[in-house]
């Protein structure tokens, strides 16, 4: 297998601007077949532009996105296909039941399931007995879980998770993991976007650090931090002495908070 | 192995299921929606010897139209791509006409409610019928007169982003189209107003209505209100597709 066939994302010169302000610049990188890659960087990097520009939500002034060889201009709907997605604040028709709410994206992905195959896809994520509960009446974690299990329900062969893990309490986040690292282990690729720099240390095989617009790292969490230790200003910023990738982050993007 | 890419039947039948599931749950509003005609149709009994059943008829169906299609319709979407639930849609393999097609079909069922409600009862309360052919003739002219207002609907969540401003403004404009369509109909407003309430959407929806109730009167004035509302939906639509986000980000 080929480097082009090992890839199941290849994004190429990508670029996005929203009027004058160029939010994504010239953005190159690769997602490989079975791995978890991670986007980082501060609010406003343009972690969701590059997102949405490969989910297909915006048009890029230029560059290329393919997913599983299929160019997401040329042919969006294998692209989407290919896709499952949970954006960052995703919202369902408030009316609905969560069984419908299921029914609804299985029917859109072309799925056939019936009451009893959605009832086992819910009963795997103990949600179960919320089927007949509407959206908005399940906690932020359980929503999670099934705006997750949503985003798999066709066996996409890459799945997007935009900040997945915010507002989560530490026991949700640890199980959201462990649901990521099972999506890997069925053969799926994730790519997903974090600001937790714990998050990207324990669950990801690759990252990238993003920042106004520019890709300035992309390697192995441990690679980035063993490449940077002995950079003064990694060094500069460390607070208990060990080099954390939250210190290589700090010292790469810069100490000032982002709007 | 290869991507497979749904039916485009099988993506609309699911989202129609979903559509009509969550109209039927707002069942309250719909019945909001029909009460404005109702009231207009029972309370004005007393004119139908004056001013003939049809322009009870057509006056109440009118009210309908824009309450469903500029209120019911404008604010839905309004509310749908604030909370991200277009945005949802868009990253699965739905071709993005069929999302609002299927919104679309929803409204079309209701103009056939409304139409259906206000024949029932002009007939059972205020004693109104028309002929077989007028029935039908008018159903499709209430669906002609729901484009208008779904158009117009269109354009205002095209125009504004903040589902609160739409809720408001669709507001306003349907008072306005109420209070002067109807002095404009008792022609006390001035040869000028006359003229505009005449002209204007509601004015040449209530036209073609009330002409389709009487197909064998049918004139060349309400076929200029024909075109006028043709036209109407065109300008509506064009720029209400061309101002529309899929985000109010």
């Amino acid at each position: 297998m080929n480097q082009q066939e090992a890839n199941i994302l290849t994004v190429d010169g990508l670029n996005v601007s929203y009027g004058n302000f160029q939010a994504v610049q010239n953005i190159s990188f690769d997602v490989r077949k079975g791995e978890i890659f991670g986007l980082l960087g501060p609010n406003g990097a343009g972690k969701t532009s590059t997102l949405s520009a490969i989910e297909g939500l915006l048009k890029p002034d230029s560059g290329t996105v393919t997913v599983d060889g299929y160019n997401s201009i040329e042919k969006p709907l294998h692209a989407r296909a290919s896709l499952g997605v949970q954006l960052q604040s995703t919202s369902f028709q408030p009316e609905l039941f969560v069984i419908e709410v299921l029914q609804l994206y299985a029917g859109v992905y072309g799925l056939s399931l019936s009451k009893d195959d959605i009832l086992a896809i819910l009963r795997d994520i103990n949600l179960e007995d919320q089927a007949f509960k509407k959206f908005g009446q399940l906690s932020g974690g359980q929503q999670q879980r099934v705006s997750l299990v949503i985003s798999t329900i066709h066996n996409p062969k890459l799945v997007l998770l935009d900040e997945p893990t915010t507002g989560l309490d530490p026991q949700s986040r640890r199980q959201l993991w462990e649901r990521i690292e099972a999506i890997r282990e069925k053969g799926h690729a994730v790519l997903l976007t974090t600001h937790s720099m714990e998050e990207a240390e324990s669950v990801c095989d690759r990252i990238a650090i993003i920042d106004h617009g520019k890709i300035i790292a992309i390697d192995t969490p441990q690679a980035i931090i063993d490449k940077h230790r002995d950079d003064p200003e990694v060094i500069s910023v460390s607070r208990r002495g060990k080099i954390t990738l939250e210190d290589v982050f700090i010292a790469l993007t810069g100490k000032a908070v982002r709007a | 192995m290869a991507t497979i890419i749904p039916k485009t039947s099988a993506v609309l039948t699911s989202l129609l299921r979903a559509d009509f599931t969550t109209q039927w749950r707002n069942r309250r509003a719909v019945m909001l929606t029909l009460i404005v005609p109702i009231i207009i149709l029972t309370s004005w009994k007393g004119l139908i010897s004056i001013v003939g059943g049809p322009f009870v008829l057509a006056n109440s169906i009118t009210i309908g139209l824009f309450a469903s299609g500029l209120m019911g319709y404008a604010n839905a979407v309004a509310r749908d791509r604030d909370k991200g639930i277009f945005q949802r849609l868009r990253v699965a393999p739905v071709p993005f006409w069929a999302i609002m097609a299927s919104r679309l079909l929803v409204q079309l069922a209701m103009i056939l409610i409304i139409t259906t409600a206000v024949f029932v009862i002009g007939k059972e309360y205020d004693g109104i019928t028309l002929s077989p052919v007028a029935y039908v003739f008018t159903y499709f002219t209430a669906i002609i007169g729901g484009a208008v207002s779904l158009s117009l609907g269109q354009m205002v969540v095209g125009w504004i982003k903040n589902p609160e401003t739409i809720n408001s403004t669709t507001r306003l404009i349907y008072l306005a189209f109420i209070m002067v369509g109807m002095f404009g109909e008792l022609n006390k407003l001035g040869e000028t107003m006359d003229d505009a309430v005449q002209w204007s959407p509601y004015g040449a929806v209530k036209t073609i209505l009330s002409t389709s109730m009487e197909p064998d009167k049918w004139t060349s004035h309400a076929s200029m209100a024909l075109l006028v509302t043709l036209v109407y939906i065109i300008i509506f639509t064009t720029t209400g597709i061309k101002w529309f986000k899929w985000n109010t980000k």
